[in-house]
């Protein structure tokens, strides 16, 4: 499984959110996730691939492709 | 004091609550003292070490956690467990999240709490959201109403998920063995409602639940449902509302009939109830957060120290039952029979 697939798994799982309509390109608000989708999938991510995306770098995620891009790299330096 | 193996660990925020710390400090002392549960208070260290030695608390009564952090009523809860990772509502969920207690009573904001169980305790399968259950018990002893804040906007299966927690709440602290379900509405008939409402109807009807159709507000306190279901935002008022019903009934009694002052105010003292309308029996001043994978209790805000022991008694007790699991294995039937 690729980290997109991973990732796609976990936030589909958390906003209860067809995996179909998640695409790089798809902001979180189009996905209609909340506040709390949100916050749970980067703590689910964060565990999962045991890396820490600081709220700053969270703050910049424009869409699902910007998240995903950020924790194949963090997960990447971790394995180094 | 020393931890014998039976006690249940409970956690208790002490950073939560219009007075705390020293009301939250006073409910866990006392209930350290009463010997059957291990208490963990988890805050700001200078300030609950203050709060212990106005308590006069022996220092091995209870452990303190360290949580430098408070979260405020009004902080966005989301955003808020994410910036404050070391508030003491945080620090006191990953103390059950990582087995260090086995429950954890809050006084502090609904909202950052029940989203802080869901995002580190994590959803029970089959439960999207938390929710907070809890009853009116002087005029209806035996009525759980779910959910009374925790989700102001609700989807239609969120609300048949209400209504299994609520049947297990009921099953569970009333001992009744097929609950009734009562959809609350602006009407009775199967068309009333808001669209969630609506399709609730139809997902409910065919639940399995011994679901008894819409209900309306002048059925709650007739007690027509053991289980009514509603959105957090119909739910908080209907409770605020029932809450204040006591002292303005009071006032306006008096005022209405200023010769009977003393027949009054006997009644109302003495044998009306109705003053601690929502706050009697063991659920007194806090409720359980339904649907998290951990046992979490909300105080009420303005909560003092005799709600705190009810709140850490009342955790005590659900661990001891294991509440958790029945919710679990309930959701588990709904979920293999397709219908959550």
């Amino acid at each position: 499984m690729t980290v997109e697939e991973q990732v796609k798994e976990i936030v589909s799982k958390i906003a209860h959110i067809d995996k179909s309509i998640i695409s790089r390109e798809a902001t979180f608000k189009e996905m209609k996730a909340d506040s709390l989708d949100v916050v749970q999938a980067l703590v689910a991510v964060e565990e999962k691939f045991d890396i820490e995306i600081p709220d700053e770098e969270a703050q910049k995620f424009r869409n699902f492709g910007d998240f995903v891009d950020f924790v194949a790299r963090e997960a990447a330096k971790k394995k180094g | 004091m020393s931890q014998s193996s039976a006690q249940v660990r409970v956690a208790v925020d002490a950073m939560g609550g219009d007075f705390a710390p020293g009301e939250i400090v006073k409910g866990a002392v006392m209930a350290a003292r009463q010997g059957d549960v291990a208490v963990t208070l988890v805050g700001q260290q200078d300030a609950m070490a203050a709060a212990l030695r106005s308590e006069g608390a022996p220092p091995d009564l209870l452990e303190c956690v360290h949580a430098p952090d408070v979260i405020r009523e009004g902080e966005a809860p989301a955003l808020a467990i994410r910036h404050k990772r070391l508030s003491s509502i945080v620090v006191g969920t990953k103390l059950v999240k990582d087995g260090k207690a086995d429950a954890f009573v809050s006084a502090g904001s609904s909202g950052a709490v029940a989203a802080a169980a869901a995002t580190y305790l994590g959803m029970l399968q089959g439960m999207e959201r938390p929710t907070i259950g809890g009853g009116f018990s002087s005029f209806a002893p035996n009525i759980v109403i779910m959910d009374l804040g925790a989700n102001v906007d609700c989807k239609s299966h969120q609300l048949l998920s209400f209504a299994i927690a609520g049947t297990v709440y009921s099953r569970t602290v009333y001992g009744i063995a097929r609950p009734s379900v009562g959809l609350l509405s602006t009407g009775s008939e199967e068309g009333k409602g808001n669209e969630a409402v609506k399709e609730a109807y139809g997902l409910l009807k065919k639940s399995g639940l011994n679901f008894i159709g819409n209900i309306e507000g002048n059925d709650i306190l007739a007690g027509k449902a053991n289980v009514v279901v509603c959105d957090g935002f119909v739910g908080n008022v209907i409770l605020k509302f029932y809450e204040s019903i006591g002292d303005h009934a009071r006032v306006w009694l008096l005022g209405k009939y200023p010769s009977v002052k003393r027949l009054v105010g006997w009644a109302f003292d003495r044998v009306l109830p109705i003053r601690k309308l929502s706050y009697e029996g063991e659920e007194e001043g806090s409720g359980l957060l339904w649907g998290v994978n951990g046992v979490v209790r909300i105080a009420h805000g303005a909560c003092k120290a005799e709600h705190i022991v009810h709140g850490i008694n009342a955790a005590r007790k659900a661990v001891q039952v294991d509440i958790v699991g029945n919710l679990r294995r309930e959701l588990e039937l709904y979920r293999a029979q397709g219908i959550l």
